[in-house]
């Protein structure tokens, strides 16, 4: 598989530029809702520290929606696959086998066949 | 593996936004793909910001506590919506070696422009509300046309901006709908915020001749699939009857639906006054610039001490 390299770190810049001076950096949020949700990613900020990242995401993203956690995670340690990498995700496999809707129709159908005997029986006992 | 001529690289990108696929932020696009959505993006971001000022003027002024509370979530709102969109720009930016500050700044120099509409006066509480209600609801037309948007990263962001503007249009409806049901005062008031207005939400969507070479890009590469004229009627359709149904008059006469050619008539604005706008010449251009640059200038010690390196105790 391929990893994508990380976007180019240029971004957003202090008010004056050159050497020595501070930048900005990208801090991708990912905010959990409440304690049986996982935590989803909902977009990014530009801060100077994890901690200024935690307060300008709770003002970009949670001024309505109720939330008991935010992650801060800087955006060059996120290790990510290619989108141009179809091969990691391909399926050329058949994967119903795995799933609830590979088993539930043909399961029905069985079910059917069995109250439809239990039907029968029941017309018999009223034809004695 | 070899890797692909600029030429393939570029008939492979346009087929597959062509097929509808979506590009992301790290993906090889052509230089003039990034180029036009970095415009249009910095446009949006700015437009948002410039957006807020003719909002917050009104929040001093508003009848109630409960309209002030409103209003400052709105401002907040755009303010918020600039910040979301302005990331998503940065990353197609720094390839061209544009920054954040730069997209901010290029507002300065005329070199980036916000949208048309924030060029215009709003003297009244009645054109608070219908900004909220018609100008708001003339915003998600448009963008709730790039939900679809062959760039993934802003068509993400747009899902939050969208959502946040149902309430302002709500909130605007509300504002309109108190004004509307009120004295006759407060009727006439409204009526005349309408038809200071109309001409303005035409112009919103621009001219509808296929426009400048930048914008034949967004429609090239399936950022934009619906034209200016497309959106107008669209806003038409959804708000005429409405208008109509609070007992307003809208200022044409030759308004109409022509039901044979499916699509309303109406008056033409003066579309040589978008031009003067585009150069910063509208009514209110350089007293909301003004603004603009007192804000900028005041916040800049939040920028700054954002990023100082923290001296205190730990």
């Amino acid at each position: 598989m391929a990893l994508q390299e990380p976007l180019e770190a240029v971004p957003a810049r202090s008010g004056e530029e050159g050497a020595g001076n501070p930048q900005f950096r990208v801090y991708e949020i990912f905010v959990q809702r409440d304690h049986l949700s996982p935590h989803v990613w909902v977009g990014s900020v530009d801060a100077g520290s994890a901690e200024e990242a935690l307060v300008l995401a709770r003002e970009s993203f949670l001024r309505r929606d109720p939330a008991v956690s935010i992650w801060a995670v800087e955006q060059s340690a996120i290790h990510r696959t290619d989108y141009a990498d179809r091969d990691f995700f391909a399926r050329e496999t058949d994967k119903r086998y795995r799933t609830v809707a590979g088993y539930r129709e043909e399961n029905a159908a069985r079910w059917r066949r069995y109250r439809r005997d239990l039907l029968d029986l029941e017309r018999d006992f009223v034809r004695d | 593996m070899t890797v692909p001529e600029f030429d393939d690289r570029h008939a492979e990108f346009l087929a597959r936004v062509s097929r509808g696929e979506k590009v992301e932020a790290t993906d090889w696009m052509p230089d003039e793909y990034r180029m036009a959505m970095v415009r249009f993006l910095q446009m949006h971001a700015l437009s948002e910001l410039m957006g807020a000022l003719p909002e917050k003027e009104w929040v001093p002024r508003a009848p109630t506590l409960a309209r002030k509370l409103s209003l400052m979530a709105k401002v907040q709102d755009e303010v918020g919506h600039a910040q979301l969109i302005l990331r998503v720009a940065e990353d197609l930016a720094a390839p061209l070696g544009k920054g954040r500050e730069e997209l901010v700044a290029e507002l300065f120099t005329g070199q980036a422009k916000f949208h048309n509409v924030f060029h215009m006066p709003a003297p009244t509480w009645a054109d608070a509300g219908i900004i909220g209600w018609l100008v708001d609801g003339a915003a998600v037309v448009s963008q709730a046309a790039l939900l679809t948007s062959s760039y993934a990263p802003y068509a993400r962001i747009l899902q939050r901006v969208c959502a946040e503007e149902g309430f302002h249009i709500q909130h605007g409806e509300s504002v309109c709908l108190a004004l509307a049901e009120g004295t006759p005062a407060q009727r006439q008031m409204l009526q005349e915020a309408l038809e200071r207005w109309w001409e303005a939400l035409l112009l919103f969507f621009g001219p509808p001749e296929p426009g400048s070479a930048s914008s034949a890009i967004l429609f090239k590469y399936r950022f934009r699939t619906k034209t200016n004229e497309e959106l107008r009627q669209k806003f038409l359709t959804k708000y005429v009857p409405r208008i109509r149904a609070l007992g307003l008059t809208i200022p044409d006469p030759a308004l109409r639906y022509d039901e044979a050619a499916g699509r309303w008539i109406y008056t033409p604005p003066d579309w040589s006054k978008l031009k003067a706008i585009a150069r910063n010449e509208g009514p209110l251009s350089q007293y909301r610039l003004g603004l603009r640059r007192l804000s900028y200038e005041q916040g800049r010690w939040v920028r700054e001490a954002l990023l100082a390196p923290a001296k205190q105790a730990v």
